[in-house]
């Protein structure tokens, strides 16, 4: 009794697991995750839908779709193709999709449409709800990561800004800004350097743009505003940056009319009058002269130092060179320099050294001496 | 004994006579072909190149001068070097000791002319005659660069191939001084010609091999080998130019690179540390250039006036009666 007790639990065993596996519901279904959807008008929609068979023997089963609106198209897709039928296997599911297309004149509301698939044993149905939406309107966001940012009139001011597309549909955003007077702005696409002017953004996505602010060189210090706007198909968004310039004092050395040449003479020391001349905004402390020039020869300048220049102010400097005695005549190049503290400039001044005449002189007086000789001859030995 | 009146009375027709019969002359006329010949070949050929040339040069008209085509090893500057003496000396040569033999001298002495007036008359005519050549020779030359460059000459330039004319007058000049002094301590011409032109000869090809030899052979052998200090290689160089501009070539030769190359800034050594700072190419003022080689101008017309005095001197102490 035991044994075939045994025995029969052998046999059994499997038979009882199988009869607790298999799933608990059989039948034929069309399912979809969203019975209910939104369609917009004059668009085609797709709708993914499965017909799923458990624990069923195959069959053939023919796919139709009912209650679809007068001018609306509807059509069951399979692997891409226009399908008719579907035949799913036992405990397997068809992928499937229903192509909407809906006229551009449709009016919103809602609209029942049922699928079904039906075979000679079983078939099924599956009601989706579409309704017809009115446009979301188009909204727009602008962000900035760094809204102030400080420099000098001679920095760039680059501003990251995040343009995000809150609306249901794709748009093309336009980009302008609007900053004070001859301040230059330039878009760029995030890392990109081309100029834009309007840059796609997709339905629900932010695109990273930049706008790069150059003031005009001779702005004062003070804060600008910089007001950024994008726009598209009426909405706006509004994204004021702000730009903190400093002062920038800016030294200048030139003459009193800008002829950087003058004549000097071989061991004599000439005299130039250079210029200072700060026309940047801010004044230029601990001024200091100096001058590079040919070996030999010697550079003084007075005053040699100049406590402070304020802007738009000009002061006069004497450079004093001397060319070296043993000098040749021509042209050299002098360089001035001006260096203050972050500023510096300099003037490449063109020396002319002449020679002296006195040479010229004693030639004429060697001359002289040979004809003084030819007159002594023509007086000793001049006979009758 | 002395003299009555000014030394030099009877100055003006000797000096017009001289002129009159060397223009006219036979040998004048072999002389300027010879002179054209040597001067037409460098120039009708760097005109050509010049013509070719399409970068902008502002001493475009000195390059007529001074350029050695490529065709012809040596430029007008360098033909006139060497020409000039020529013309100088075939001048001058027998000037007085043709007169010696041809009986004419005491003849000319008899009239109311002094000596003094007769050799610079000849001195005088000889050098207007070399003058009007040169001019000459100059004019064309300019005329040709006229005509074949199609732009007219600044203002500078014309200064400065004007005082390129000056100098070569003083060089043929002083050749001519020293054919002359020639002509009169030699009475046979063939032998003041010889030795005028050997004195050319020596000047033109042996002088500067000579002062070559000379101050390497003076100096420690390290410095001529070229290892020494630099101050003694410099005293070198310097003594060796010095050496070369008793030469009237040399000096004529510089005072012509002053001249017609205004970017010459000097003729001597350059140390490397003169030339720091020093814009290069730039051209000098024509008034430095010419303080450049106003020695070398110097030295020519003296050396004109000087060798002239010799020869006025011997030949004051010369017997004219033979």
């Amino acid at each position: 009794m035991r044994r075939l007790l045994a025995l029969l639990s052998v046999i059994l065993l499997p038979a009882l697991a199988q009869a607790a596996d298999p799933p608990a519901v059989k039948g034929l279904w069309l399912l979809t995750d969203y019975p209910a959807q939104n369609v917009r008008a004059g668009e085609a929609s797709t709708i993914r839908f499965k017909l799923q068979n458990a624990g069923l023997e195959p069959e053939q089963l023919k796919l139709s779709v009912d209650g679809v609106p007068r001018g609306w198209k509807a059509e069951i897709l399979g692997g891409g193709q226009i399908v008719g039928a579907a035949m799913p296997g036992t405990g397997e599911s068809v992928s499937l999709q229903l192509r909407v297309e809906v006229p551009k004149d449709q009016a919103p509301g809602a609209h029942n449409i049922t699928l079904k698939a039906a075979g000679k044993a079983r078939s099924t149905e599956l009601a989706l709800v579409l309704s017809v939406a009115t446009d979301a309107p188009a909204k727009l966001s602008l962000k900035s990561r760094l809204p102030s940012l400080r420099g000098t009139p001679r920095s760039s001011f680059e501003y990251t800004l995040t343009v995000g597309n809150d609306s249901g549909k794709d748009l093309t955003v336009a980009l302008s800004a609007q900053g004070p007077a001859n301040f230059q702005n330039t878009f760029t696409e995030g890392f990109g350097s081309n100029e834009i002017t309007s840059i796609p953004i997709e339905a629900g996505q932010t695109k990273d743009v930049k706008i790069k602010v150059q003031p005009p060189r001779d702005v004062k210090a003070g804060d600008y505003p910089v007001l950024v706007r994008v726009s598209a198909e009426g909405a706006t968004a509004e994204q004021r940056v702000v730009l903190q310039i400093t002062g920038q004092g800016r030294l200048q050395l030139t003459t009193k009319d800008g002829r950087l040449s003058g004549d000097a003479e071989v061991g004599k020391a000439a005299t130039y009058t250079l210029v200072l001349n700060n026309d940047g905004t801010a004044a230029v402390e601990e001024i200091e002269l100096a001058g590079t020039v040919p070996t030999g020869w010697k550079v003084e300048f007075s005053p040699k130092n100049l406590p402070s220049l304020a802007p738009n102010e000009k002061k006069e400097v004497q450079a004093v060179v001397t060319p070296a005695d043993k000098a040749i005549a021509g042209d050299y190049v002098a360089s001035f320099r001006a260096t203050a503290r972050g500023e510096a400039s300099n003037a490449d001044f063109r020396i002319s050294v002449t020679t002296s005449t006195i040479w010229g002189i004693a030639g004429i007086g060697i001359i002289a001496v040979a004809l003084l000789v030819l007159l002594g001859a023509v007086a000793r030995f001049g006979r009758r | 004994m002395r003299r009555e009146g000014s030394p030099f009375t009877g100055l003006g027709p000797v000096f017009l006579k001289e002129f009159s019969d060397h223009l006219s002359s036979a040998r004048m006329m072999v002389l300027m072909l010879f002179v054209l010949a040597f001067g037409a070949l460098p120039v009708g050929l760097s005109l050509q190149e010049l013509r070719n040339v399409t970068e902008s040069d502002p001493f475009l008209f000195l390059r007529i001068f001074t350029s050695a085509p490529q065709r012809v090893p040596f430029s007008f500057t360098a033909a006139l070097a060497l020409v000039i003496p020529l013309l100088a000396i075939g001048l001058a040569f027998d000037s007085v000791n043709s007169e010696f033999n041809r009986r004419t001298l005491s003849r000319v002495l008899s009239q109311p002319i002094y000596r003094d007036a007769l050799l610079l008359g000849k001195f005088l005519g000889g050098l207007a005659t070399l003058a009007v050549a040169l001019m000459a020779l100059w004019l064309i030359v300019f005329g040709a660069g006229l005509l074949l460059l199609g732009l007219p000459p600044r203002g500078v330039e014309v200064a400065r191939a004007a005082a390129f004319l000056l100098v070569a007058i003083a060089y043929g000049g002083v050749w001519l001084a020293a054919a002359l002094l020639f002509s009169v301590i030699f009475r046979s011409t063939a032998t003041s010609a010889l030795c005028a032109l050997g004195l050319w000869l020596f000047f033109a090809i042996l002088w500067p091999l000579v002062v070559q030899v000379l101050v390497l052979s003076l100096v420690a052998p390290e410095v001529a080998a070229g290892f020494g200090r630099i101050d003694e290689t410099l005293a070198m160089i310097q003594t060796q130019a010095g050496l070369e501009r008793l030469s009237p070539n040399t000096l004529f030769t510089e005072a012509v690179i002053g001249l017609l190359n205004p970017e010459t800034r000097t003729l001597g050594p350059v140390l490397p540390a003169q030339m720091r700072g020093a814009i290069m190419g730039a051209p000098l003022p024509f008034g430095q250039s010419l303080l450049l080689i106003w020695p070398q101008i110097t030295g020519l017309v003296a050396g004109m006036i000087m060798v002239f005095a010799a020869a006025y001197v011997i030949f004051q102490r010369q017997e004219v009666r033979a």
